[in-house]
């Protein structure tokens, strides 16, 4: 992950200019300890710099230590299992926490390309989109593009996303008794807000399609609503 | 010369509003009658069916021989106006695929000015004069002021924008742009 949720980096690094606590200078972890973050952020309440005075082109210092993600999904992971009856509904809800987080994917990427534009741009046809998600929200995300994207030979209206090594599933180990699961459902949940956005309704779903080669493979099905084939039809 | 700034939800709710005067001339003014006029002809159910009738921004003769003031700038008119601008846009939006759509509708001295953001939010700017470059502009910077709020992971789609920095800028950016 890159980007946008890096958000927390310029208060914390103002939160430790500020501690004088000798715990936070002397000692040897990058973050304060809990007991400093406290008092810091009592004290620092007026400073605080608002959501709007920050910048929201700043790509490369802004990216996100791979493990530490990992890390914080296990964690999202563990937490939704706890609270959920099944499989089904354990991706439902890793969908709809990748959907929140595809809004804003969305919104963020094609500001960054389009705002200093004299006419931004929007895409409306169904291809141009597939392709934007599979190259530009995969590099804008992941940090490189999806492996391929296939139209289905049965289904007019399914298209998949095919990724050899995702990267939320780089350090998961399904268990037997869950085989179906597939936490690439978070992904899924992505693709989805960023169809929903671009105004191409569909239902994503993520599932294992291991192969010798890449034990993690995994294909992203797009399955689009009928209205979307039927403008397509129209824009031809 | 006023200005009206919507800000809708890609469900289309209402998420914001903006009402801005600004201080240039407006390039039509309306008839200075409208101050010697009794108070029923200029109550919020007259300007409505002015505005309906489809009577331009001047005066208009009643049956009565009565003279009243083109409506259009109550708030539920103003309101309605943006609102019936929805389908216009609606349907520009299909085909254009620029965010900027300048002009999209027009009713009676409003026109109406949209921008869609690439999550499908819309902002509708309701103006009387013309000004494609200032409008421009003011998007761009009300644009970049929405994504930030987007980014907020406390901030969901449906929710109404209630900060004050927000308000703020949109007003500072209005005056600068319009």
């Amino acid at each position: 992950m890159s980007s946008a949720y890096a958000h927390p980096h310029p208060r914390l690094s103002s939160v430790t200019s500020a501690a004088s606590s000798p715990t936070a200078s002397s000692s040897r972890f990058s973050l304060p300890s809990a007991a400093t973050l406290v008092t810091a952020s009592k004290a620092g309440t007026g400073q605080r710099p608002n959501i709007y005075d920050r910048n929201l082109n700043k790509t490369r210092v802004a990216e996100v230590s791979g493990s530490a993600f990992s890390f914080l999904f296990s964690e999202v992971v563990q937490y939704t299992q706890k609270r959920v009856s099944g499989i089904n509904d354990l991706e439902r809800r890793l969908n709809t926490l990748g959907y929140r987080v595809g809004i804003r994917v969305l919104e963020l990427m094609i500001w960054r390309a389009e705002s200093s534009s004299k006419a931004p741009k929007r895409e409306i046809r169904l291809l141009p989109s597939l392709m934007s998600i599979h190259t530009h929200v995969w590099r804008a995300v992941f940090g490189r593009p999806a492996d391929a994207l296939e139209k289905s030979v049965e289904n007019a209206d399914e298209y998949m996303i095919i990724d050899n090594d995702p990267l939320v599933e780089r350090h998961i180990s399904v268990p037997k008794d869950l085989s179906q699961l597939s936490c690439s459902s978070f992904t899924a949940g992505i693709v989805e807000a960023v169809l929903d956005g671009l105004g191409l309704p569909a239902r994503v779903t993520a599932h294992s399609t291991p192969t010798a080669q890449y034990p993690n493979r995994t294909t992203v099905l797009i399955k689009l609503e009928k209205s979307v084939l039927e403008r397509e039809e129209l824009l031809k | 010369m006023s200005h009206h700034l919507f800000i809708l939800s890609p469900s289309d709710t209402p998420i914001y509003s903006l009402t801005y005067s600004s201080t240039k001339p407006a390039g039509n003014v309306s008839s200075p009658l409208s101050s010697n006029l009794p108070t029923w002809s200029t109550s919020a159910f007259a300007g409505t069916l002015t505005a309906l009738s489809g009577a331009s921004s001047t005066t208009q003769h009643t049956s009565g021989g009565g003279v009243r003031i083109g409506g259009g700038q109550d708030r539920h008119v103003i309101q309605m106006i943006a609102n019936a601008s929805l389908d216009a846009v609606e349907e520009v939006m299909r085909k254009e695929n620029t965010m900027y759509l300048k002009s999209v509708d027009k009713f009676n001295e409003w026109t109406v000015s949209a921008f869609i953001t690439p999550g499908n939010s819309k902002f509708i700017l309701l103006h009387e004069a013309k000004n494609d470059e200032g409008i421009r502009a003011f998007f761009t910077d009300v644009w970049e002021l929405y994504v930030k709020t987007v980014m907020n992971p406390f901030h969901s789609a449906q929710r109404v924008i209630k900060s004050n920095v927000f308000d703020a800028r949109c007003r500072a950016s209005a005056k600068k742009y319009l």
